[in-house]
């Protein structure tokens, strides 16, 4: 990677309900590129990106944000390091009881002390930049899940952060929407020169724009490079994924007894 | 047996975490006091949404109250021949005991598990997670004026529900039965005493208002974030909040009302 790593994560071991969910995981993910973090579904990438954000504590390892060690900041300083990240949830999380404009308004009122008529103007640009300008004044239930994901975007780059992080973006998402969405990704990461880290297993989408991507399963980072490098991967468990098989490292089946057992045929010539 | 000692432990501990939980909350909340700029209109926001909101309840049930309290005691005075005192009765029933009981039930099955319903499904479509990620402290932001809300709201509505009340046992004992009107109010006059009675419900209504607010708040924050898991933090607020009510009147009525 030739880019200095905006995040690090080193040795990180993270349980929730006595399940091991990180077990050691090394990771750089480099500044002003697009990383994807790809896996199986409930090997916790949402639950990585809460760990960078700060919004869960690992039991160990070192997690450097923008060179600041986030499990270690007082509760002030993490706020004031979050004002340079950007999130976008996979819900969308919009304020439900305020319009489009408000929704992205909202991090402009709270953070700075601009004047109304530059607020008006930095979230029309915002929303031009995600084509949903002419939709200011909808409120979130009048949005279709595109639009929804679309506002969300604009509200988390209103304070232009260094970092945006995008939570399953194109989950459930028409072809139209996900195009839209991968478009966006892409322009605003060259355009605003953003640290991108996406969390997907959409694996066409994700490696089509990212610069870089990682492969999690089983509580550690099991393939990481371009997406070039990666379709190459030793690991059969990496080729599986990208690939899609339904049988391989990752059984078809789910741990069981003995199936003749079960079906009171035992002895019988299966 | 072991079993049951095994549960009975569990079911202790969760509750000691659970108490535990809510007052670091708590401390959380109070620690995080909003700037008054930013934190003014979000508290008048929420004085609407839970003291407003809630007064066309409290009136009436205010009203039917008093108006009850009147017939009632009517009653049962005439035939001491004492249907004079009824004001007395029905002012000091009110204002020391029916005024802040009352209405910080009704406060917290109206107020209080829309706060828990509104938090809990705040958590469930992860807007305080977004607020969080954007730099923006939810307790601050999200909880603490809920929970001053509904602390000065509840003494208010208090005082309204007891005046209300007051108001319909005269529409019932004076303008109905027939008591001599400044019996009534004179009456009244000379037994309510403003330090012992008024001042005490007046204490009574903070401490419900604080309490009825602090288990909404702090459920719906801690709820499971799931359709099930809102619907269970919305129940437990209208319990929870009834009981400790109705306990702490007790404790309250004892220590202020009590001549040992």
């Amino acid at each position: 990677m030739e880019s200095s790593a905006y995040i690090t994560l080193k040795d990180v071991v993270f349980s929730r309900s006595g399940r091991r969910i990180f077990d050691g995981i090394t990771l750089d993910i480099p500044e002003g590129k697009i990383t994807a973090i790809m896996g199986p579904s409930g090997t916790g990438k949402t639950t990585l990106l809460r760990v960078i954000g700060g919004q869960l504590k690992p039991d160990s390892g070192q997690v450097m944000v923008a060179g600041h060690e986030v499990p270690k900041l007082k509760r002030k300083d993490l706020y004031q390091l979050r004002e340079k990240m950007g999130m976008l949830f996979q819900s969308g999380a919009l304020f439900t009881d305020i319009s489009v404009f408000e929704n992205v308004a909202f991090p402009l009122r709270v953070h700075t002390s601009l004047p109304e008529d530059m607020i008006r103007d930095i979230v029309l640009m915002k929303l031009e930049a995600v084509g949903l300008r002419g939709a200011r004044n909808l409120m979130p239930s009048e949005l279709s899940g595109g639009m929804t994901r679309r506002v969300a975007l604009a509200r988390s780059i209103a304070l232009d952060p260094e970092l945006i992080m995008y939570d399953e973006p194109f989950a459930g998402q028409d072809p139209i929407a996900m195009g839209v969405l991968v478009k966006l990704i892409r322009d605003l990461n060259s355009s605003m020169g953003l640290t991108s880290v996406l969390v997907s297993h959409d694996v066409p989408e994700s490696l089509s724009i990212c610069h870089y991507a990682c492969i999690i399963a089983d509580g550690k980072v099991i393939g990481a490079g371009t997406p070039d490098e990666l379709r190459n991967h030793p690991s059969e468990l990496v080729r599986q994924f990208l690939s899609g098989q339904p049988d391989g490292p990752v059984p078809f089946h789910y741990p069981a007894s003995d199936p003749a057992t079960d079906f009171g045929i035992k002895g019988a010539l299966l | 047996m072991m079993d049951r000692v095994a549960g009975l432990g569990r079911s202790s501990l969760e509750v000691v975490g659970s108490l535990g939980r809510a007052t670091q909350f708590l401390v959380g909340v109070l620690a995080g006091v909003p700037k008054p700029a930013t934190g003014f209109p979000l508290l008048v926001r929420q004085l609407y949404t839970v003291g407003v909101l809630s007064l066309a309840i409290v009136v009436v049930s205010g009203l039917f109250i008093g108006m009850v309290l009147a017939l009632q005691g009517y009653t049962i005075l005439s035939d001491y021949g004492s249907e004079a005192a009824i004001g007395q009765m029905i002012s000091l029933t009110l204002v020391r005991e029916l005024g802040p009981v009352v209405a910080a039930l009704l406060f917290a099955g109206r107020a209080g598990s829309a706060l828990t319903a509104e938090i809990g499904l705040m958590k469930a479509t992860e807007q305080l997670s977004s607020m969080e990620m954007m730099g923006v402290d939810p307790l601050r932001r999200v909880i603490a004026p809920r929970l001053w809300a509904g602390f000065i709201a509840m003494p208010i509505l208090a005082m309204i529900f007891s005046v209300v009340g007051i108001w319909g046992g005269m529409l019932v004992g004076v303008e109905w039965l027939g008591v001599f009107e400044g019996s009534f109010w004179g009456n009244m006059q000379s037994s309510v005493d403003f330090i012992d009675d008024v001042m005490n419900g007046f204490i009574k209504s903070v401490v419900f208002g604080f309490v009825c607010a602090w288990i909404a708040v702090y459920q719906g924050y801690d709820c499971v974030p799931t359709s099930a898991g809102i619907s269970s933090a919305t129940t437990k607020t209208v319990v929870y909040s009834s009981l400790a009510v109705l306990g702490l009147d007790f404790v309250l009525t004892a220590v202020m009302f009590g001549d040992f």
